[in-house]
């Protein structure tokens, strides 16, 4: 039994497509806001951040910090959900 | 986001995209970088102003940044994108495009290397002092100990006896292993014998509060070291005692003969305990129910040693244990294998063999009646052969059945009846 909430499996499940932010697994309401607030509106733009930062974990847990203030467990959620979707999709 | 900002220095992506993160509408696709700076100058330094407060410790940070590289102005948000990146790669780091969002990043990750990079130099120029300390400490100890067996002053040896009966606590402890610790340990109480002897000698020089201090001291030793030695095997440990003791008898006889009115110390005791017993260590039995009876007196009275004194001079002709008291020996523990069978059998021996012979006994009465019944069956059976051979001679041969039955005796009643079967026979 993986450690994975629902949200990071519906994610994972099927193309982001237009997906809000807030759909990303361990970002939530506050977090999504602040990331619309940068600029971060949809998940494929965060997405795009993820890809730039050629999916270095740690450089993304960063910058995920950085933007919306979230914690370990948040970025680490985040991480994987991202890391997963691309794995099956990209 | 960047804390000591020049516009100026960044890139035109990056007013871009800042622009666009406060919200400032963007100048015409074409236009020049200098538009771009005069908005971002406009919007986003009037809402950093409000940020520069909280942002106090960067700019030390920056400072110190600063410091160990030498020759560049190490302000990562000063760089270009481009030196950014070099930067980076010389840490060892791989950066991706340095784009407006990715930036912020890199600059917190070079500035990441760079603190760390100076902090390594730190942590080995502190573990190298740490290293060395603890090398000398070590080595002062040993120099300590060293010094202190030449010399044999009272006071010096109980802190090397300290030091050692600590390592050998420890090694008790940790390596129960009765060679081994004992060795420690034994090595230890030989020490200790020499210095009652000195301090035999010395009694007089002395005062009397130094003997009573330095036995106080060497009495802690000395209620440590019968629970070292009674952790180490029994068997063991009254062999090597046996050994050992014997070297140096003569020596300590002499001291214990000269101590009369001496303050008294447990060194002495133990110093005696051991010359005594080293001539009765013959069997087994005696050191066991010695090494018990040390076991457990040891264990109860360390403090009431001042009494074994007052009973021996009660009590001279007693034989010396180890703790210089004579109980009444208890009756030795024995396995179930040496208790005598007498209090639980009766007296006589009831041995494997005698059991087989009884039974023995039983089946030959048996065996006698079924002989017998044998050899009625194989007459009667004769008989019926005969009868059923000839049927005319039928009365004979019941009369010689009924003698047969009357008579025990089977073998002349045989021959009789046979010599009729055979007289009727040839009838």
């Amino acid at each position: 039994m993986s450690s994975t909430s629902q949200k990071h499996k519906e994610f994972v499940a099927e193309p982001m497509g237009e997906k809000p932010v807030m759909a990303l697994a361990g970002i939530g309401e506050v977090l999504g806001r602040k990331l619309e607030e940068n600029g971060f509106d949809k998940a494929y733009v965060v997405l795009g951040q993820y890809l730039v930062l050629k999916k270095d974990e740690e450089l993304f847990k960063d910058w995920l910090k950085d933007t919306c203030g979230a914690n370990a467990k948040q970025q680490r959620d985040c991480y994987g959900c991202l890391k997963e979707w691309c794995d099956a999709f990209l | 986001m960047p804390f000591v900002e020049d516009p100026a220095q960044l890139s035109k992506s990056r007013l871009k995209s800042d622009l666009v993160a406060h919200h400032v509408a963007l100048p015409p696709a074409a236009s020049k970088k200098e538009l771009y700076v005069e908005l971002h100058l406009k919007h986003i330094d009037q809402s950093n102003c409000a940020d520069f407060s909280s942002d106090d410790e960067d700019p030390v940070h920056d400072v110190v940044g600063e410091d160990p590289e030498n020759a560049t102005v190490l302000d990562p948000s000063a760089l270009t994108d481009k030196d950014l990146k070099d930067l980076l790669l010389k840490h060892g780091v791989k950066a991706g495009p340095i784009v407006a969002s990715t930036r912020a990043v890199y600059e917190k990750k070079l500035r990441k290397l760079l603190q760390s990079g100076g902090k390594e130099e730190l942590n080995e120029a502190e573990n190298a002092v740490l290293y060395s300390d603890s090398d000398e400490e070590e080595e002062g100890d040993e120099n300590k100990e060293e010094q202190e067996e030449p010399e044999g002053e009272q006071e010096q040896t109980a802190e090397a006896l300290k030091l050692n009966q600590q390592r050998c606590n420890k090694k008790n402890v940790d390596v129960q292993r009765g060679d081994f610790a004992y060795s420690q340990c034994f090595f230890l109480s030989s020490r200790l014998r020499p210095c009652p002897l000195k301090q035999n000698e010395w009694s007089s020089k002395r005062n009397s509060k130094n003997a009573v201090r330095s036995s106080e001291q060497t009495r802690e030793h000395r209620s440590q070291i019968p629970a070292g030695i009674s952790k180490v095997s029994i068997a063991q440990h009254s062999g090597l005692r046996s050994g050992v003791p014997s070297g140096s008898q003569s020596v300590v006889s002499n001291g214990c003969s000269s101590r009369s009115s001496q303050a008294f110390s447990i060194t002495e005791m133990v110093v005696e305990m051991e010359s005594r017993t080293s001539p009765t260590v013959c069997s087994d039995k005696e050191l066991s129910h010695s090494s018990k009876q040390e076991h457990r007196s040891r264990s109860s009275r360390p403090p009431q040693e001042p009494e074994n004194d007052i009973l021996k001079e009660i009590f001279p002709d007693t034989n010396a244990t180890p703790t210089g008291i004579y109980a009444t020996p208890r009756r030795p523990i024995k396995g179930a294998a040496q208790r005598p069978i007498q209090y639980a059998y009766p007296k006589t021996p009831v041995s494997p063999t005698t059991l087989e012979r009884r039974e023995v006994e039983r089946r030959l009465v048996p065996i006698y009646i079924q002989i017998l019944v044998f050899f009625t069956v194989v007459y009667v059976l004769y008989v019926i052969s005969v009868i059923v051979e000839d049927g005319s001679s039928v009365m004979p041969l019941l009369e010689s059945l009924n003698q047969w039955s009357d008579s025990e005796e089977g073998s002349p009643a045989l021959d009789e009846t046979q010599d009729t079967h055979s007289a009727s026979g040839e009838l």
